[in-house]
């Protein structure tokens, strides 16, 4: 169900790529004003409500014991789902996730697992037996451009909020889960050979090509992805690795530690 | 956790129910019309613990194309709880309840939607429990109606939607979680403010005479919360109109 | 901000006690008039519920802007901001061309002016640009708001668009559906962009062509 977009429209956002501009006024490697709410949903171990720009991402945390996968007895499980639900845009449908609901979910499971935010041999309760499985749930409100970013921002601010409910199950008394790093994820798009950074709806509806970028507290990569049918660049490729670097040390610092 | 059983609990405390309320009290009400940028119509409900999100999209074109019906809009209505809303995680996608919930609860809006005036569309109702804590249904359909008339969709009169249920042989108002859990009735319904009916169900144990003082308990909270949702819609207009931004923005110049 | 003839009203809402004044957005039962829709309730001869949302239906007669999202065999399928899709026969091109140059002249993706020529009981709807007014849009910028305020943006007898285009200095076609064709300097778009936008906002407000003019002056003044 995508919408054409018009000629005219895409003309008008090119020429005001040409002098560096945007539709909405922000400069072409500017993120919208974003804001984080935690802990709105107490049924949650954890839960994080991202707002950027229009954009609206609610993230809950939940924890329950379970059986180890047997190739890795002695670590806890994550599993990361998103719900693209049709209540956020027109073009979402009912149903289970397709490969763009997919592909977001894998991304975010990919930053929280590859920074190894979570020491999953922390996780263990019982080797062999009995870990922690932590169910990262993204649920998006409002897609208005640039969900990926959003929900990345949302599972982490999600765990770093979340308690381990031991007490819930005998296991001793809750307490916070240890996160020992924070990744970002930031995606860039590629339009009539300008790169821009967290795009808005049109601006993804245009866009030839994203290249999305998971980046650790070091300023390490720890996740990459190149989505769309668009072709780039090799400077183009370590320019948004630079800017990425940069916009998720912001963010990090903006929102995310305390 | 201590499992609870039926025996254990006392419902009641000097008059007051689990939650500090008498038994015709409602659980505090929130709401906020508009909230979604993208869909024609939103809202967001806090009803007690339930946190829930309403969108309406519409009317639009039917897909699948064979569906659409050819004098008048169909509406579709879908509940959905989110993984986690509840104590346990749930596992996405539909259930039989929700499936059974949708069916119920588009019931209960249809009748008063003016669908004759949109031939071949679709008025898509969406609901997400973000929070559940006994009620989301009718926290939803109280959502829903007003997401209906936020995106302008003609309707003769609004839905308002509220429970009675049934604790220690008393008929109380709005059932909590674990009033809804291990009490001994629980009775959801919908209706216009003039008293028509557009949802009932009931599942427990009533007697005759129980039942109508549970109906009529149960419609003078529906006829309760007609009031706050017509309060959220006027006072969304009325925050448009208050300041012109004009006048602002000329004194910057 | 109270007016005896203007209120906020709910779908559902006694509006009056006698039939006849049943308006627009309105619905009688038992001789009594109740509005239908979430809006402003109009105090006239009779009493109109203006929407504050909703989605725009074709009515023959009404100039739109539609863009091309599909050809068929013979129509071009017109997007025209509504739930219903506009088609375009190929005998409604102002000139005369063959089925297969269909996408030489309107591709996906074009904007045109047209006019709505005929709305069947299916709401098939029927376009045609059989007109030295209408035709394609290749150039300037057009802007969506909710077609509801349209009413407002053109103004009794045309007052407010009139006072537009001068003031503005700019080519500015109103479509039914809400969407809004400009033409002119990249600055003067801008404002005019800035300003329909401004209208959009306090369409139900009062005294708003006198601010327009106002808001304008300043506008502009700035710029010099």
């Amino acid at each position: 169900m995508t919408n054409v977009i018009s000629e005219i429209k895409k003309d008008y956002l090119y020429n005001l790529l040409l002098k560096g501009q945007r539709t909405d006024g922000r400069a072409l490697d500017q993120y919208r004003d974003c804001s984080v709410e935690k802990n709105l949903i107490s049924k949650a171990e954890g839960s994080a409500l991202v707002k950027l720009g229009a954009s609206q991402v609610l993230v809950g945390v939940k924890m329950q014991p379970g059986e180890p996968f047997p190739d890795t007895p002695n670590k806890g499980v994550i599993i990361t789902n998103a719900e693209l639900v049709p209540l956020a845009s027109p073009t979402f449908e009912p149903g289970p996730p397709n490969e763009t609901g997919i592909e977001l979910a894998r991304l975010v499971d990919r930053g929280v697992r590859e920074s190894k935010a979570i020491d999953l041999e922390a996780l263990c309760i019982t080797p062999g037996k009995q870990v922690w499985i932590i169910f990262i749930d993204v649920h998006i409100l409002d897609d208005c451009g640039n969900i990926l970013d959003a929900s990345s921002i949302g599972a982490i601010a999600a765990l770093l909020a979340t308690k381990v409910p031991a007490s819930k199950f005998d296991l001793g008394e809750d307490y916070p889960l240890p996160i020992k790093d924070i990744p970002i994820a930031t995606t860039a798009i590629e339009f009539g050979d300008a790169i821009m950074f967290d795009p808005n709806s049109d601006e993804e509806a245009i866009a030839n090509t994203k290249l999305i970028v998971i980046t650790t507290n070091d300023g390490s990569i720890c996740g990459m992805q190149k989505s769309g049918t668009g072709v780039l660049k090799e400077e183009q490729i370590y320019r948004i690795v630079d800017i990425a670097c940069e916009k998720a040390k912001e963010i990090r610092e903006k929102f995310l530690e305390e | 956790m201590i499992a609870m059983d039926e025996s254990n609990i006392s419902f009641f405390k000097e008059g007051l129910r689990l939650d500090g309320r008498r038994a015709d009290e409602p659980r505090p009400l929130k709401i906020e019309v508009g909230v979604l940028a993208r869909a024609d119509g939103s809202c967001y409900v806090e009803m007690g613990g339930n946190k829930v999100m309403a969108a309406v999209y519409g009317p639009r074109e039917v897909h699948p194309r064979h569906l659409q019906e050819v004098t008048r809009a169909i509406v579709r209505y879908r509940y959905n709880m989110a993984s986690f809303s509840v104590e346990e995680r749930k596992r996405p996608g539909p259930d039989r309840r929700s499936n059974e919930l949708s069916k119920v609860s588009r019931e209960a809006l249809e009748p008063v939607i003016l669908t004759s005036y949109f031939p071949r569309s679709v008025i898509d109702v969406f609901v997400e429990v973000l929070q559940a804590d006994a009620g989301t249904r009718t926290a939803g359909i109280n959502a829903a109606s007003v997401a209906l008339a936020d995106a302008g969709i003609p309707m003769r009169s609004m839905i308002s939607s509220c429970a009675a249920g049934k604790v220690a042989d008393t008929i109380v108002l709005d059932p909590m979680k674990e009033e809804d859990n291990f009490g001994q009735a629980d009775m959801p319904i919908a209706m216009t403010p003039a008293g028509e009916i557009t949802l009932l169900q009931m599942d427990g144990h009533l007697t005759i005479d129980e039942f109508h003082q549970a109906v009529e308990l149960a419609m003078k909270g529906c006829r309760d919360i007609y009031e706050i949702q017509r309060k959220s819609l006027i006072e969304k207009y009325n925050h448009l109109e208050a300041e012109p931004v004009l006048a602002q923005e000329a004194e910057v110049l | 901000m109270d007016r005896m003839d203007r209120k906020v009203v709910i779908p559902g809402d006694l509006l009056s006690e006698e039939a006849k004044r049943s308006g627009e957005g309105t619905f009688v039962k038992d001789g009594k008039v109740y509005s239908l829709l979430y809006g402003l309730a109009n105090y006239r001869d009779r009493i109109n519920v203006i929407p504050l949302a909703g989605k725009y239906v074709p009515a023959p007669g009404d100039n739109i802007i539609g863009v091309v999202k599909d050809i068929t065999f013979s129509n071009w399928i017109i997007d025209i901001n509504s739930p219903y899709d506009g088609l375009l026969h190929i005998s409604e091109f102002p000139t005369r061309i063959n089925a297969d140059e269909m996408s030489k002249y309107l591709n996906l993706g074009s904007s045109i002016m047209t006019r709505v020529k005929d709305v069947d009981s299916t709401m098939k709807v029927e376009l045609t640009l059989n007109d030295r007014k209408l035709g394609l849009l290749k150039t300037g910028r057009i802007v969506e708001i909710s077609h509801t305020r349209v009413p407002r943006l053109i103004g009794k007898g045309g007052s407010m668009i009139s006072m537009l285009k001068k003031e503005l200095n700019c080519n500015i076609f109103v479509g039914q559906n809400g969407r809004i064709w400009i033409n002119g300097g990249a600055e003067d778009m801008d404002l005019a962009l800035k300003t329909i936008l401004l209208i959009e906002k306090e369409a139900h407000t009062n005294g708003l062509t006198d601010r327009i003019v106002d808001f304008l002056k300043k506008e502009k003044g700035a710029r010099n």
